[in-house]
């Protein structure tokens, strides 16, 4: 008897943790989220029709808003909560939201006027005193809200009357429009008062077109319709997010039907969600841009200008987009990509390797003489590392040695801000929908992300980030551009092409946002 | 055995304080987090103050102290990310760890004994053959690759099963299979040359002579006998299942302990990783120790020394 005990004592500790793990309960092919497991049958499709499943490769890392700077948190909490001012989804160009209209009263004063009539999913009222808390939330040190230092110019947040807020800001603050856009979503204050910010981070009440049902950490995230919804009613009526971090499997997923939407295919995939006859791609031009950066803060042959021009005429950005892409990026010439707000034409230093050798020699440098180290993260950003790889093989063909140093990512992002990057690095930018964000971010003295500073352009860079009017904003942009282009700041590579793998009869538009707005979905 | 187990109660804590000591300074080693959760555009000095806020700007010493003291109160602090309690987060994972831990145990005694007694009983023979090349072919197998073929072949192309995420037995069917197999490799493989030994025992061999039924023969004497080395072995993959199973809860988006470490060791979420390794060490611990105990239960001769 006694050899049976370990055997019957294991079946049963199986038993009781099968029984005591959350959703054990729930058969997941009856759940109507896997009802797409067996999508070929009839009726299965029939009960889709009003549910959708979104593969995410991570979690959030909490449902409050104003809270966690992450694609994936902010992905999925757009959902619950909305924006006072949010973005068209081709142009990019500010639309209204929450927000009615918005002006500067003066250098440093802001009047939002906010909409009326709009409900929290608790029945609250939504009023700017939910604004003035929602960035009082972010300002509060003890919320520990990682937005807090891109607001930190914010000096006062004041509510005129119930549709009227007023910010106050302690320097001339042009950007707090963008600012508005990318970072903040409006939260109860009722709510969170209630119930305190940790509950609130676990089940979120907002004014958006869908309220919170259930989080299964690292697992799924469900929402349902909110049926009273400013906006009108949902189209689609229950949304899950489920978890699944290992790509393949996402695609899996996908293919058998268990998942309806998801972002980030790599290139090399785009032909098998292709030749499924349940599913298509869908891409648009991002906001985000991909660069090579020329880092100037290092000691070696591209502090000089000339060098930096020769390299940028060395990469053929056209080849690397076809070849290593499969065409599945937009070129870029500048700094900026044509989506920004700012954008104007600039010179294109295309692919010429014979003037790369002339302007070496005129800098005093044989191709030979020249080794860089070429840094890259490794499936960060679209195919980066084999990018990286191409780039080395451009530059060797006119003489020059390239070592690519592969980086995790958390390792690429600390070398960069701790300059200790050595020639040249790949890095992704975005969004990336206005000037200030852009240039000002990358371009300046303290700014280590493209490593290159000037100190004229520098100049000319603080003077445009302080001018309130369009025009004149627009031209000093436009030449900071050339200057930059002309000094050939960094070799610009591209917008990324977003992918995303999506049921065939689901109606679904990409966004240049890369927002997932599950509210302007519907099944055809 | 009183004795015995105050002494390797003491040897549990010292292997779960060197791991976390370990673990503290090399995670370290990968740099500063705090610039992880800011938006880029944050200038140096607000990286600076987020650091002093998270204490990162202090000597390595003084956070090691302040951590360990924390610990032993069983405070491995907050989520840098998400500002829940680290230890939390790691707890509400582990049903979903043992789940699978334990269901791939059970697959694989499951299958492995009977297999390894019978390739012992009938050795050189066909069978025999067939199961000393199929433990190959086990250990050998990648688990990522194993579990992938698996998702497409029950759930890409016949659509029988769900093919990640967690939460039910038809979820675990998978996920277990995968972490299963090399186990069941392993335990076939111990239990066949076991056996053999045992086999050959003089004792059998005076079983045999005196009419004892092949049945009993093989069950009641030779297998009893063999069960002590089959417990360490099973004790030790235990551990490795309820620590290791990180590759096969990112295939199958499991929502276990090795998942979230892992993407906490990503995200340089120290507290999580630490609070992960501390849970971690002490199971695999203690499950050695219970099997020190069982060894006991087993083999009368251990209970006397």
């Amino acid at each position: 008897m006694k050899k049976y005990v370990l055997p019957i004592f294991l079946l049963v500790v199986l038993f009781i943790l099968t029984a005591c793990t959350e959703g054990t309960s729930e058969q997941p092919g009856k759940s109507n989220n896997t009802d797409s497991t067996t999508n070929s049958s009839g009726n299965k499709v029939e009960s889709k029709k009003d549910s959708i499943v979104i593969g995410f490769e991570a979690d959030a890392g909490t449902l409050i808003a104003n809270t966690d700077v992450n694609y994936a948190t902010d992905a999925q909490i757009r959902n619950i909560y909305d924006p006072l001012i949010t973005r068209d989804s081709k142009t990019g160009k500010y639309i209204p939201f929450l927000a009615e209209s918005w002006e500067s009263l003066d250098e440093l004063t802001w009047r939002i006027t906010v909409k009326e009539g709009v409900k929290f999913h608790n029945g609250a009222d939504f009023n700017a005193e939910s604004v003035k808390f929602s960035i009082d939330y972010i300002l509060d040190e003890n919320n520990g809200s990682f937005y807090r230092s891109r607001w930190a110019n914010i000096s006062e947040v004041e509510v005129i009357s119930p549709t009227e807020v007023e910010i106050r800001t302690s320097v001339p603050f042009p950007g707090l429009i963008e600012r508005i856009t990318g970072d903040l979503l409006i939260l109860e204050p009722g709510y969170v008062a209630e119930v305190g910010k940790d509950e609130a981070a676990k089940k979120p009440v907002g004014t958006g077109p869908y309220k919170f049902v259930e989080w299964s950490r690292d697992n799924y995230l469900k929402l349902e319709a909110f049926e009273e919804y400013w906006n009108g009613a949902p189209s689609i009526k229950q949304v899950e997010f489920r978890y699944i971090p290992e790509f393949s499997s996402r695609l899996s997923a996908f293919l058998s039907g268990e998942i309806d939407l998801f972002k980030n295919i790599p290139v090399d995939s785009v032909q098998s969600v292709e030749a499924d006859a349940n599913s298509k791609i869908a891409e648009v031009s991002s906001s985000r841009i991909n660069y090579l950066a020329l880092n100037t803060h290092y000691k070696g042959p591209l502090q000089d200008e000339k060098v930096r021009l020769a390299i940028n005429y060395a990469v053929d950005v056209d080849e690397l987009i076809s070849a290593i892409l499969n065409g599945h990026a937009t070129k870029m010439t500048g700094p900026l990509s044509k989506i920004n707000s700012n954008y104007t034409e600039t010179t294109d230093y295309s692919y010429d390797a014979d003037k790369a050798i002339a302007l070496l020699k005129e800098a005093g440098y044989a191709p030979e003489d020249i080794t860089l180290t070429l840094d890259t993260p490794n499936g960060r950003y679209p195919m980066d590392a084999q990018v990286a790889q191409a780039i080395a093989a451009q530059l060797q063909r006119i003489g020059i040695k390239v070592n690519v140093q592969v980086n995790e990512w958390g390792t690429h992002l600390e070398k960069i801000r701790n300059r200790e990057m050595k020639d040249m690095y790949i890095l992704g930018w975005g969004p990336a929908f206005e000037p200030d964000s852009t240039i000002f971010d990358l371009f300046t003295q303290n700014a280590p992300y493209s490593g290159f500073y000037d100190e004229a352009i520098e100049k000319e860079i603080v003077e445009a980030t302080k001018i309130f009017d369009n025009a004149k904003r627009k031209e000093a942009y436009n030449k900071i551009q050339h200057l930059l282009v002309d000094t050939a700041a960094w070799v610009p590579l591209w917008q990324q092409g977003d992918l995303y793998a999506v049921r065939k009869d689901l109606k679904f538009e990409p966004r240049v946002d890369e927002e997932i707005k599950v509210f302007e979905m519907s099944w055809e | 055995m009183l004795d015995f187990v105050v002494k390797r109660s003491l040897q549990v804590i010292i292997v779960v304080f060197l791991a976390l000591t370990a673990v503290f300074f090399l995670i370290r080693l990968s740099g500063d987090p705090t610039a992880l959760f800011l938006p880029p555009d944050t200038s140096r000095e607000q990286i600076e103050e987020y650091r002093e806020i998270l204490g990162f700007n202090r000597p390595l010493y003084v956070q090691y102290g302040e951590f360990v003291g924390n610990a032993i109160q069983g405070d491995f602090g907050q989520s840098l990310r998400s500002g829940e309690s680290a230890l939390g987060l790691v707890l509400a994972r582990l049903p979903a760890t043992f789940q699978l831990a334990f269901s791939a145990l059970f697959i694989s005694l499951l299958i492995s004994i009977p297999l390894g007694v019978l390739a012992a009983y009938k050795r050189n023979s066909i069978f025999d053959r067939i199961a000393v090349a199929a433990t190959v072919v086990g250990q050998a197998i990648p688990s990522f690759w194993l579990g992938l073929l698996l998702i497409y072949t029950f759930a890409v192309s016949f659509s029988l099963l769900p093919s990640s995420g967690g939460g039910s037995i038809v979820h675990l069917i998978l996920p277990s299979v995968t972490l299963a197999t090399y186990s069941i490799a392993r335990f076939t493989r111990f239990t066949r040359s076991t056996m053999l030994d045992v086999l050959r025992k003089d004792y059998i061999r005076t079983a045999k002579a005196s009419g004892a039924p092949t049945g009993s023969l093989v069950l009641k004497y030779a297998l009893k006998n063999s069960l002590i080395p089959i417990i360490t072995l099973v004790a030790l993959d235990l551990g490795t299942l309820l620590g290791g199973a990180v590759v096969v809860e990112m295939v199958f988006a499991w929502p276990g302990v090795g998942r979230l470490l892992l993407q906490s060791l990503l995200n340089r979420d120290f507290p999580i990783v630490l609070a992960g390794v501390f849970i971690i060490a002490f199971i695999y611990s203690i499950v050695n120790f219970i099997a020190d105990i069982l060894y006991a239960y087993v083999n009368p001769q251990i209970r006397v020394k």
